[in-house]
């Protein structure tokens, strides 16, 4: 992971301050972490589990009786029954998790494992990822920040943040960096939470504004944020990935101081160097170095052993049966056709010449004769037509005449 | 448009993959003019082949006739050769079979009812035959039968798969090396049961043949008493008619 080129992030002046012809800061490695949501979402549903109060029911709850079984042949259920007399209590079933009154079933106990344990290593890489989202500022829009007026991303604040001793002063360095909007969503988002938890000293809920992140310890720049609903306020070297990434969602809205900014290669080291604050601590390496596929697939290396295209889609030819089908038997036997027509004129041949040889032998009549038979033939029609016969139906068949 | 126009930069990648390309389409360009030429020569042959052929039928024919008048003149009688040439059709289906008949008609590739297939004639496809009488109808085919089948119902295994013979192409990627190329050399392999009969037979698929129009006479008995099952010699020629 060369980061010889790493982009400058230029610091935000707030007004008062002494125009400097600074460059930036460079970019911290952190921030070029890889962004793990599948590490991050496991370490936070365990981490989440730290903060948790035991709760239980009471160890006497439901025993508080000396109930005895009654036993077979009272004509009742053998639970166990309250003893003595005068009361409703007389007589009642106790105990079981079924009877009124009675203890529940497993009763839930303290000793149930609260806390989890995570492994240190994990819980780094998982705070080094949430920086590097905290950096991108499509997750951070994703995550619903209102980011849009923020000029630069990593946002970083000149020094003279860390002095601001008055909340109505933060607010006004918020409005200058463009960062009150999403100050504004959260505490317009204040309301009752919906549940049980209203009853239980949880009343109100709200939206999470702006990370403020600063460098010097003892800064008074904690007591002027700390009023404000939804902004949360950290220290550089004590970085929480409940609030880097809340709900287990990456891409928290940070503002950082120039120091705080400055330290945070110190804290967490590089993909080389290890930290000098997290003793072996060195950033996690992503799976691919390079994960522009597109890059990739058009690069020389892949292209030069590469197949050629091939666009044309090879279907199925329809069958066609070759025995009524032409061009079926064509495609099959080149030869149909001029046996086809072979036979064809053959059988022609064959018709005609078995008609010569039959007339040749039959008696040929003489003119006279053939003349004589013409007139019968024509007389005969002209009887027909001029019957009565065919003005009756029935006749007009036979004697094949329409009239 | 002019030159004095700024050039513009094309990555040398791309440029690269413009040179592929037109490797590319100049061997493309040489292989289909190749395989016209091909395909042209090969229609020439295949056309004198079929011409041979049909003349080699027209005087077999002619001499059978010849040879038949001559022993009637003679007195006697021309006795023609036995049949080379069996086509076998199943005639019973599949329920209630003793295994070993079952395994018989599964080594004749008979697995369905009205199943046809070539056979080859000698001691051991006819003792075979018998031994799953009951079951087929078979006979010696004629031209017409065999060419029709072929023709109409002839489906090819390429690459264990069945392939219709729509073109001579099927025909010679699966038998070319037996200098079978097209549809007319299979018929002429088959009917006349030459050298490479084997891989001919077993090039093509076993025939799925309708129902015969006009139905059978009595599956249950034999050819001879009336029924349909055994060597009905030419007859099957008829049988195969209806079932095309």
């Amino acid at each position: 992971m060369a980061t010889t080129a790493r982009p400058l992030v230029s610091v935000k002046a707030l007004d008062g301050d002494m125009a400097t012809d600074a460059a930036g800061v460079p970019m911290p490695h952190v921030m070029k972490a890889p962004i793990r949501p599948d590490v991050i979402t496991f370490v936070h549903r365990l981490v989440s589990c730290n903060s948790r109060q035991p709760y239980a029911v009471s160890r006497k709850a439901g025993h508080q009786t000396s109930a005895e079984s009654w036993g077979t042949g009272r004509a009742v259920s053998r639970i166990p029954r309250v003893g003595g007399g005068g009361t409703h209590r007389a007589g009642q079933g106790a105990f079981g998790n079924m009877c009124r009154g009675g203890r529940m079933f497993a009763p839930t106990r303290i000793w149930r494992k609260w806390h989890r344990r995570v492994n240190v290593r994990l819980r780094r890489v998982a705070v080094a990822s949430a920086l590097a989202a905290t950096a991108v500022p499509a997750i951070v829009t994703a995550r619903g920040h209102r980011i849009e007026s923020v000029p630069e991303f990593p946002l970083v604040v000149s020094d003279s943040a860390e002095g601001i001793e008055k909340t109505a002063q933060a607010i006004k360095v918020l409005k200058q960096l463009g960062a009150y909007a999403d100050a504004e969503k959260a505490k317009q988002s204040v309301g009752i939470r919906p549940g049980k938890g209203k009853m239980r000293n949880r009343r109100y809920i709200n939206r999470k504004g702006p990370l403020i992140v600063y460098g010097t310890e003892g800064s008074k720049i904690v007591k002027a944020f700390r009023n404000l609903p939804g902004v949360d306020v950290a220290n550089v070297e004590r970085l929480n990935l409940l609030d880097l990434a809340p709900g287990g969602h990456l891409g928290r809205f940070v503002i950082w101081t120039e120091s705080a900014f400055k330290k945070l290669d110190e804290v967490y080291g590089s993909f080389e160097a290890s930290s000098s604050k997290k003793k072996g601590f060195v950033l996690p390496r992503p799976k691919m170095t390079n994960a522009d596929l597109g890059r990739l697939i058009n690069s020389d290396e892949v292209q030069s052993v590469v197949k050629p295209i091939n666009k044309e889609v090879k279907r199925r030819e329809a069958r066609k049966n070759p025995l009524k089908n032409a061009a079926a038997v064509l495609k099959l036997n080149p030869y149909f056709g001029t046996a086809r027509r072979m036979a064809v004129l053959a059988e022609a041949a064959r018709v005609k010449a078995r008609k010569e040889k039959i007339n040749s032998k039959r008696t040929k009549l003489s003119e006279e004769a053939s003349k004589i038979k013409a007139a019968g033939k024509a007389w005969y029609q002209t009887m027909i037509s001029d019957s009565d016969y065919t003005e009756f139906d029935v006749f007009s068949k036979w004697l094949g005449v329409s009239q | 448009m002019s030159s004095e126009a700024a050039k513009v930069v094309v990555p040398e990648s791309v440029l690269l993959k413009r040179k592929r390309e037109e490797l590319w389409a100049a061997e493309k360009k040489t292989k289909a003019v190749e395989e016209k030429k091909k395909s042209s020569e090969n229609i020439k042959v295949i056309y004198a082949r079929a011409k041979q052929y049909a003349e080699e039928y027209d005087a077999q024919d002619k001499e059978l006739v010849q040879l038949k008048r001559e022993a009637r003149m003679k007195g006697g009688f021309y006795v023609s050769p036995e049949a080379k040439l069996l086509f076998v059709v199943r005639i019973r289906g599949i329920n209630a079979m003793h295994p070993k008949t079952k395994k018989i008609l599964q080594l004749l590739r008979l697995r369905q009812i009205f199943n046809g297939v070539f056979l080859k004639v000698n001691k051991a496809t006819i003792n075979m035959l018998r031994r799953v009488e009951p079951y087929v109808a078979y006979g010696y085919p004629n031209l017409k039968s065999v060419r029709e089948l072929i023709y109409k119902r002839g489906y090819g295994k390429l690459n264990k798969q069945r392939i219709p013979l729509t073109n001579n192409k099927v025909i010679e990627e699966g038998l070319g090396k037996h200098n079978i190329i097209c549809i007319e050399d299979l018929v002429h392999e088959i009917l006349t049961v030459g050298p490479h009969f084997k891989e001919a037979n077993n090039f093509l698929w076993p025939f799925k043949l309708k129902a015969p129009l006009g139905g059978l006479k009595k599956k249950r008995n034999h050819y001879v008493e009336g029924g349909d099952a055994g060597n009905r010699e030419n007859y099957i020629n008829q049988l195969v008619r209806r079932m095309n």
